[in-house]
């Protein structure tokens, strides 16, 4: 008896998942990634993480499988090996779309000879973003795979309020200085990190009171455990001393 | 043997007891983007700024919206955006637990209203972004130029329909504008 219409797969992959009582083996397909993800997977199953203590394998045939790990943005010459080691997984499998990559495209969705995604080609039971995923994302990939836990993203959608209207950050100093500051604290500490320390130091200039610039700062970095942070907010405060805000 | 065993022993268990237990992450650990749509003036900014195109912006000029929105399944986490928002309206948070099922999970919208143009009465910017940009002007310039409290509110309202009216219409009026002024000194010769 043939068994492959939608309702025989989804009953057969809901009875896997209920009644699995051995280990889920996992087979990994390229399909043209950069391997980023590969490396993730790979230090998901070092003994840090170690996810064989859940029972999760990596084999080295889809014919093993019950979950197939999809990597990569399905370029046009790895479509078909794709395909064939879908059709080569036994019924039920679980399909597993795994990164940016694999969601979407990511990066290279608009790429010519991309597919954009897992899910153009095979149907996706869950997919991990993340680029790449971490192992303990990958982790909770699985579980969310297996039925363990739940997803805890959900879609959302925010219409803007009557009203809602957006202020000024630090209004009580001069949107000159402010700009400076957080310009040459981006300049020193990289545009992530830049931004926390511009934030902190714009935040002790504004704590009222009278106390001068000099023990303002010296407060500031009596509490600072990382002598670079420290750095930075001297020199950010021998900037505000010198001329070049005078505009 | 002895010895080797007491090195095990001191060495402990090396595995993390994710996902039984939370998992500590770094403090710059970069996980999903979180927008704070309160904040947000709909600039387009971060649109601009995402590598992927994770972050989208649509004008419907119908329904005189702009809509923003993530696509968490593309974003890599690189922080530009968090780079460019004038208004730290998003901010990359150390949560990482992203898998979904479903896939229409992975988007997060946020519906702006845009403001209507003085002259033409044409939706065309964010009625947030121009409250935001009229309120940044109107504090940097509040000393210099006119002196007297009439000159001032004049010269503040002027500011203010120039900044909500569309380019169009700005060029058009400064066209007229123009227009006038040849036309007085034609008579004037």
């Amino acid at each position: 008896m043939k068994m492959d219409t939608p309702a025989d797969i989804q009953r057969m992959k809901t009875s896997l998942l209920t009644n699995i009582r051995r280990s889920a083996y996992v087979y990994r397909v390229d399909c043209g990634g950069c391997n980023g993800c590969e490396i993730e997977i790979f230090s998901t199953i070092t003994p840090v993480f170690d996810t064989e203590r859940f029972g999760i394998k990596v084999v080295a045939s889809p014919r093993h499988a019950d979950i197939l790990l999809f990597t990569g943005a399905v370029t046009r010459a790895m479509r078909m090996p794709a395909l064939r080691a879908y059709e080569a997984a036994p019924d039920p499998k679980i399909v597993v779309s795994y990164g940016a990559c694999g969601c979407t495209g990511g990066i290279f969705h608009d790429l010519y000879c991309v597919w954009g995604g897992t899910d153009q080609i095979v149907p996706v039971d869950v997919y991990i973003p993340g680029c790449p995923p971490t192992p303990p994302a990958t982790i909770y990939g699985f579980a969310v795979a297996l039925g363990l836990l739940e997803q805890k993203l959900t879609a959302k959608t925010h219409i803007e309020g009557e009203g809602e209207r957006v202020g000024m950050a630090y209004p009580e100093l001069p949107y000159n200085l402010r700009v400076h500051v957080e310009r040459e604290a981006r300049r020193m500490a990289g545009y992530r990190q830049g931004r926390d320390i511009a934030d902190r130091f714009l935040g002790m200039l504004t704590i009222p009171g009278e106390l001068p610039l000099n023990q303002r700062i010296a407060a500031l970095i009596s509490k600072e455990p990382d002598p670079r942070i420290a750095e930075i907010f001297l020199r950010l405060g021998d900037t505000l001393r010198g001329g070049e805000l005078s505009a | 043997m002895l010895k080797l065993l007491k090195e095990v022993f001191r060495q402990g268990d090396a595995t993390v007891k994710y996902p039984f237990a939370p998992y500590e992450v770094e403090k710059d650990f970069r996980g999903r983007p979180e927008h704070v749509a309160e904040n947000c003036i709909a600039c387009a900014a971060c649109t601009s700024a995402c590598p992927a195109n994770a972050l989208s912006m649509e004008t419907d000029l119908a329904a005189g919206t702009r809509t923003w929105s993530i696509s968490y399944g593309r974003c890599i986490f690189c922080a530009r955006c968090e780079e460019v928002c004038p208004t730290q309206a998003i901010r990359l948070t150390t949560d990482f637990e992203l898998a979904v099922a479903n896939k229409a999970d992975l988007t997060s919208q946020a519906v702006f209203k845009l403001a209507d143009c003085v002259c033409c009465g044409e939706p065309f910017a964010p009625a947030k972004e121009i409250a935001y940009v009229t309120a940044l002007i109107e504090a940097n310039s509040g000393t210099n130029g006119a002196s007297t409290g009439a000159e001032k509110s004049s010269e503040a309202e002027r500011r203010r329909r120039l900044l909500s009216t569309c380019p169009a219409c700005k060029r058009a009026n400064d066209l007229q504008q123009i227009a006038q002024i040849a036309h007085r000194q034609e008579k004037n010769r």
